[in-house]
């Protein structure tokens, strides 16, 4: 049973892992992420690598709507954003992919500032709608800017090239996106460990006592939506690699309520709460599929016949969790890991 | 008695969640793969397309086969949704070998066709009928089975060019992808004709309110009207409108709105609505269509027009696989879509009125129907008429 943790110097008083089970762990995980396309078929890895970009958009929601309070209905738009910057780098100019990456999520978190700006004067729900109205807006711009979107049509991205290679099948995008979005939770999970990440969560936890504490709301709203903004805008431009189209319709409003449903199921105002809820909403209604599948044989026509009730299964699940795990997924996890802890004595 | 706590239910139901199955499968079938929505916004199309290509490879199957090979459909629901669409085709043929494909959107055929022509091994046909995908060149592995959009409005042009020369036409499109596709098609076909678009409106592809866009048409006072990018709504409110207005305007749609039950629910109003059909309907007692009684015999209700689209696509998958096996080829992409390219004064058993040949990606090959309200029918307005060049 663990008691404790002594922690002798400061270094280690700062360290993100600061037990030798969590550090063992982790390492099985990075292990078990880089060997796990050794193992998986193609189904499997264009789940993992779609689970990257939506872990990737789903932390940064986090972080605005989680870490700072601010609800945002607007992530979809803000993906659609990277995902056309990549689109027209690659196809007009050819930059490196990587490059190209950086670029979406730098203009979109621009568009997040803009549409940040209201976020001093309104919270809550008021925030919510100027968001969707900015998502409108976006849409509008999609599909009318003809001449850099090519309109509803959309455009066709070439995919991303690697010291020559064309990054076509799942293998090779799996070993781009999983660093990237490992890259982008790490980053995240770090910026709560300074004066911006402890400013975000002040304004969250009551932004009047924040400003008297010195916090500029301004300043640090806008830099949450900024960051925000960023990894939906990077996550885009991975979806644009992934896809290989982009379209006006490519990212629905909808899309922009899975994450906030990903995080929320999740656990939000926890790093974790957004990895596990987007890995949740991504691949719960596939692994539905096998239940189906399981059904097959039994019941003719399964596929059209629970294809409805599988929606419902999934609609169910999301409220069971709600329910009965109101603080989310993540929860979930440190109940376990005190379990763990404190087994054999506490069951 | 075991007790259920809320953990054991979380646990109960991922574990429901979490349990998968390796489905078995046979060597000597012929499989055609399906990302097939059957639920969200276009299910009603999903659910007839599925029946329709069920029926065929069950008539297929009971006479023997294909050179002593079974068919089978292995599919999956998507909800239309492209990323849902790319998963059921990538498990789908990571569990079996599919050298047949059927595709739900323009959004899934634009995404996967890249994939499928690095495959090499499928041939794809689907429910879209977007004029980009007509495209020898730059989709080698696909065709529709129908016209596509351009060419289905390529039609009803025809149609009015000869029923009313120098006709006033206002093009009404749905501001979506599938909506916009045949605009400037439109427009360039109907100035070679001599046909005038005097107005074009763009709604959203769902509108309640189209007060403005009517007064819009009242002003153009158009001879025709043509909608495209809709399945129903909001073509009842504009006929009412219309109507309300004295306006003597005749409405035209193309395939997704030309289902005849979908206007029984619409009752009067829609008496008189016209449009383009690749296929004949359900109820269409033509001599020289057996296939059609056929159908009759197997589901003795009313059978929609995606099930005619998914009918017609398997028995165009079956006649290619068919003609690939008898040269003695492998069933490659390249061989399948090669011998789908063969196939000339083709009879469909009267699914389609005229034989039809199939030179490159679509069957250009329509006929206008009519509305009859009081007979909740579609009724023929003209001959097949062909657009191919």
């Amino acid at each position: 049973m663990l008691i404790g943790t002594a922690k002798h110097s400061y270094r280690a008083d700062e360290a993100l892992l600061t037990t030798r089970p969590q550090r063992i762990w982790m390492g099985v995980l990075a292990v078990g992420l880089a060997l796990a396309p050794l193992v998986l078929d193609n189904y499997w890895l264009y789940l993992a690598c779609f689970v990257a970009i939506n872990v990737a958009s789903a932390t940064g929601l986090n972080i605005l709507t989680g870490f700072t309070g601010l609800v945002s209905l607007g992530q979809a738009a803000f993906m659609a954003v990277g995902a056309y910057t990549v689109a027209v780098l690659e196809i007009r100019i050819g930059t490196p992919f990587l490059l190209n990456l950086v670029a979406a999520g730098a203009v979109a978190a621009l568009i997040g500032v803009v549409v940040g700006l209201p976020s001093l004067r309104v919270k809550g729900l008021y925030l919510a709608i100027a968001t969707i109205a900015a998502s409108f807006i976006l849409h509008f711009v999609f599909v009318n800017w003809q001449t850099v979107t090519n309109g509803n049509s959309g455009l066709s991205v070439p995919p991303a090239t690697f010291l020559g290679t064309p990054l076509t099948d799942y293998v090779q995008l799996y070993y781009v996106f999983v660093p990237i979005t490992a890259l982008m939770v790490l980053g995240a999970a770090n910026l709560f460990r300074t004066r911006i990440g402890r400013a975000f969560i002040a304004i969250r936890d009551r932004d009047i006592s924040a400003e008297v504490l010195g916090i500029s709301l301004l300043r640090y709203k806008l830099m949450s939506f900024a960051v925000s903004s960023f990894y939906a805008g990077l996550a885009g431009g991975m979806w644009a690699y992934f896809f290989r189209v982009v379209t006006p319709e490519s990212f629905p409003f909808v899309y922009s309520i899975f994450f906030l449903a990903a995080i929320i199921v999740g656990g939000m105002g926890t790093i974790l709460g957004g990895i596990l809820g987007a890995v949740f909403m991504t691949l719960v209604p596939e692994l539905l599929r096998f239940v189906v599948d399981i059904l097959s044989p039994v019941l003719p026509n399964a596929g059209t016949l629970l294809s409805p009730v599988r929606t419902i299964v999934f609609g169910a699940l999301i409220i069971g969790f709600l329910v009965f795990e109101p603080k989310g997924l993540a929860e979930i996890v440190q109940r376990l890991r005190r379990f763990f802890h404190l087994w054999p004595f506490k069951k | 008695m075991l007790k259920l706590t809320r953990r054991t239910a979380l646990a109960l139901s991922t574990a429901l969640a979490l349990s998968a199955a390796v489905p078995a499968f046979a060597a000597d079938e012929i499989v055609i793969g399906g990302s097939i929505p059957l639920t969200g916004v276009f299910a009603f199309a999903g659910v007839g397309v599925e029946a329709g290509m069920q029926d065929y490879i069950k008539i297929v199957n009971e006479a023997g086969g294909i050179a002593g090979r079974k068919l089978r459909l292995a599919y999956e629901d998507t909800g239309y949704k492209v990323d849902a669409s790319v998963a059921a085709f990538n498990k789908l043929t990571s569990q079996e070998t599919i050298n047949l494909y059927y595709g739900d959107s323009t959004g899934f055929a634009k995404t996967i066709n890249p994939e499928i022509d690095r495959m090499g091994s499928i041939l794809m046909a689907g429910a879209s009928f977007a004029t980009e995908l007509n495209d020898p060149k730059a989709f080698p592995h696909q065709f529709m089975a129908g016209p596509d959009y351009s060419e289905m409005t390529g039609i009803l042009l025809e149609y009015i060019a000869k029923e009313k020369p120098g006709a006033k036409i206002v093009l009404v499109n749905s501001d979506t992808e599938f909506g916009r596709d045949p605009i400037a098609a439109t427009k360039a076909r109907a100035k070679e004709l001599g046909l005038e678009v005097v107005e074009e409106i763009i709604t959203p592809p769902t509108a309640v309110d189209v007060s403005t866009e009517v007064l819009k048409l009242r002003r153009a006072r158009p001879d025709y009207t043509i909608f495209h990018g809709y399945v129903l709504a909001p073509l009842p409110e504009f006929m009412t409108q219309a109507k309300q207005l004295g306006l003597e305007t005749k409405f035209m749609g193309t395939f997704w709105s030309m289902d005849s039950s979908i206007w029984d629910k619409v009752g009067e109003v829609a008496d008189g609505f016209m449009g383009v059909m690749p296929y004949r309907y359900y109820y269409d007692e033509a001599e020289d269509a057996p296939m059609l009684k056929r159908i009759r015999e197997m589901r003795p209700t009313y059978q929609s027009t995606p099930y005619m689209q998914g009918f017609l696509t398997a028995m165009l998958f079956a006649e290619a696989a068919k003609r690939t096996l008898e040269a003695g080829k492998d069933l490659t992409g390249a061989n399948l879509k090669a011998a789908l390219n063969s196939i000339q004064d083709f009879d469909t058993g009267g699914l389609i009125g005229m034989p039809i040949s199939i030179p490159g990606n679509s069957i250009p090959v329509g006929r206008i129907y009519q509305y009859n309200a009081a007979a909740k029918k579609m009724e023929p307005a003209s001959d097949w008429i062909s657009v191919q060049e």
